[in-house]
């Protein structure tokens, strides 16, 4: 029975306390929620990108790679263009109607 | 690659060659304004990437009003690469409509649309015409708030017109407001009906460009200048422009990928400062100028009279432009497509920042 009851004292004891505490701890957290508002605001707004480091790390590279393979199909295009620009210039690209054909 | 079991199969049945002598037959002049020519070809680059990742869209969208919001974010959260490709659908269709106005004005100012080009320009317009109506289409697919009520806002606005406005709101409408049943045909017409109409105007638009030639400003006629073949000079600028416009579709859509709304809800008022595409900016700020009545009658009619009067004059420019068709010079002309393109210009940026 004095078990019971110093168990008893306790809990009343305990949750009188935790719950003072609690309650503190709650009016102080109200102006935190508060302003964390936006924040849950946010995060229900729809990812229209990836979220994940990992996978935006690689759509920023693939980026990248994808402008150097642009500038690099550019140059070959230019070079290209040049050389055709140089036989034009040259006037040797109309073809022969009458050159001989070796069979 | 080599294949000449292939070339030898293709040239018995087919003219190869004659092809290969048109192609590289087919001259292009050079001039100082020739920059221009290139318009037209980013447009129909970019068509063609609408056309390709609209289809991929396509796969997944569900028409229906319950669906329709759920079926865009599973697309972008769920799909691999989902976000990418409707990124770049958004995107390309933004360009798309940038390049379409800028090879508009390009041709209005250089005057491409005289005598005998004018039904390349009635064409173009119409070609225009429905590339915006593809752009709203595809607005409300989304069927988010702001687009519900976008889409609310221009419909009504063509009920506005007199005497048909009723007729065009209920076939746009498919009901007395914007329902399930609009979504259903907005979706019929950016999936099936414009498509098609706009297969075969440009068909029909590049068709017109091939018989008569590029168009020379009538400043450089009497200049000696040079042409080159189609094929394969212009033909290799073409696709390094195509190349540099892939890049930067590429670009925009990782970096500003569109946003996706609150799903729209028939019953809810609408959102705060609603604004409809930016293409459409310069005719909402030109019906905000107009009061609501004037003389006792609608001021919103009146202002989509003026409006339409207007779009008409600019699409029949190339019948009243009596000297250009002459191959004589006509001012007068020039100053009333730099007043078009200010007007559009400042309207634009008005409606944006406002």
């Amino acid at each position: 029975m004095r078990r019971m009851a110093i168990m008893g004292k306790f809990r009343i004891r305990f949750s009188s306390v935790w719950s003072a505490r609690l309650m503190a701890a709650a009016i102080l957290l109200l102006p935190v929620t508060a302003v964390a508002a936006p924040a849950v605001e946010k995060i229900a707004k729809i990812a229209v990108f990836p979220t994940a480091p990992y996978y935006i790390y690689i759509v920023y590279e693939s980026l990248a790679v994808f402008w150097v393979a642009i500038l690099g199909l550019l140059v070959i295009i230019r070079m290209k263009l040049r050389e055709i620009e140089r036989i034009q210039a040259l006037g040797v690209e109309k073809e022969d109607q009458d050159a001989p054909l070796l069979e | 690659m080599n294949c000449p079991r292939l070339k030898e199969w293709l040239e018995e049945r087919y003219d190869l060659d004659g092809m290969k002598r048109l192609a590289k037959g087919k001259l292009i002049p050079e001039h100082r304004y020739d920059l221009w020519y290139y318009t037209g070809g980013i447009t129909l680059f970019l068509f063609i990437i609408q056309f390709l990742t609209g289809m991929l869209l396509a796969f997944y969208y569900v028409p229906h009003i319950d669906f329709a919001h759920k079926s865009i974010i599973e697309i972008v959260t769920k799909l691999n690469m989902g976000w990418f490709f409707r990124s770049l659908h958004h995107w390309g269709a933004q360009l798309a409509i940038v390049f379409l106005f800028i090879h508009l004005f390009g041709t209005l100012l250089l005057k491409s649309y005289r005598k005998p080009r004018e039904f390349v320009w009635i064409t173009g317009f119409i070609l225009l015409g429905i590339s915006i109506f593809f752009g709203l289409s595809g607005y409300l697919l989304l069927w988010d708030e702001r687009a519900f009520a976008a889409v609310r806002v221009a419909t009504g606005g063509a009920g506005a017109f007199p005497f048909i406005g009723g007729f065009i709101k209920a076939f746009l409408r498919g009901s007395m407001d914007v329902t399930g049943d609009t979504l259903l045909r907005f979706y019929a017409f950016h999936v099936a009906i414009l498509p098609i109409l706009i297969l075969g105007l440009i068909g029909l638009h590049i068709l017109l460009v091939q018989l008569h030639g590029m168009s020379v400003p009538l400043s450089l006629q009497a200049e000696k200048r040079q042409e080159v073949p189609f094929f394969p000079n212009v033909f290799y600028r073409d696709l390094a422009v195509w190349l540099v416009v892939t890049g930067v579709l590429v670009t925009l859509a990782v970096f500003l990928p569109p946003e996706i709304g609150v799903k729209a809800d028939p019953l809810a008022p609408p959102p705060e400062n609603v604004k409809p595409e930016w293409y459409f900016l310069f005719l909402m700020q030109t019906l905000k100028l107009f009061p609501g009545s004037i003389l006792g009658m609608n001021g919103e009619t009146i202002a989509i009279l003026l409006v339409s009067g207007a779009i008409l004059f600019f699409f029949l420019i190339p019948f009243f432009d009596r000297k250009s068709a002459q191959g004589e010079k006509s001012p007068l002309f020039t100053w009333i497509g730099v007043i078009y393109l200010l007007y559009f210009l400042t309207m634009t940026a008005v409606g944006f920042l406002s």
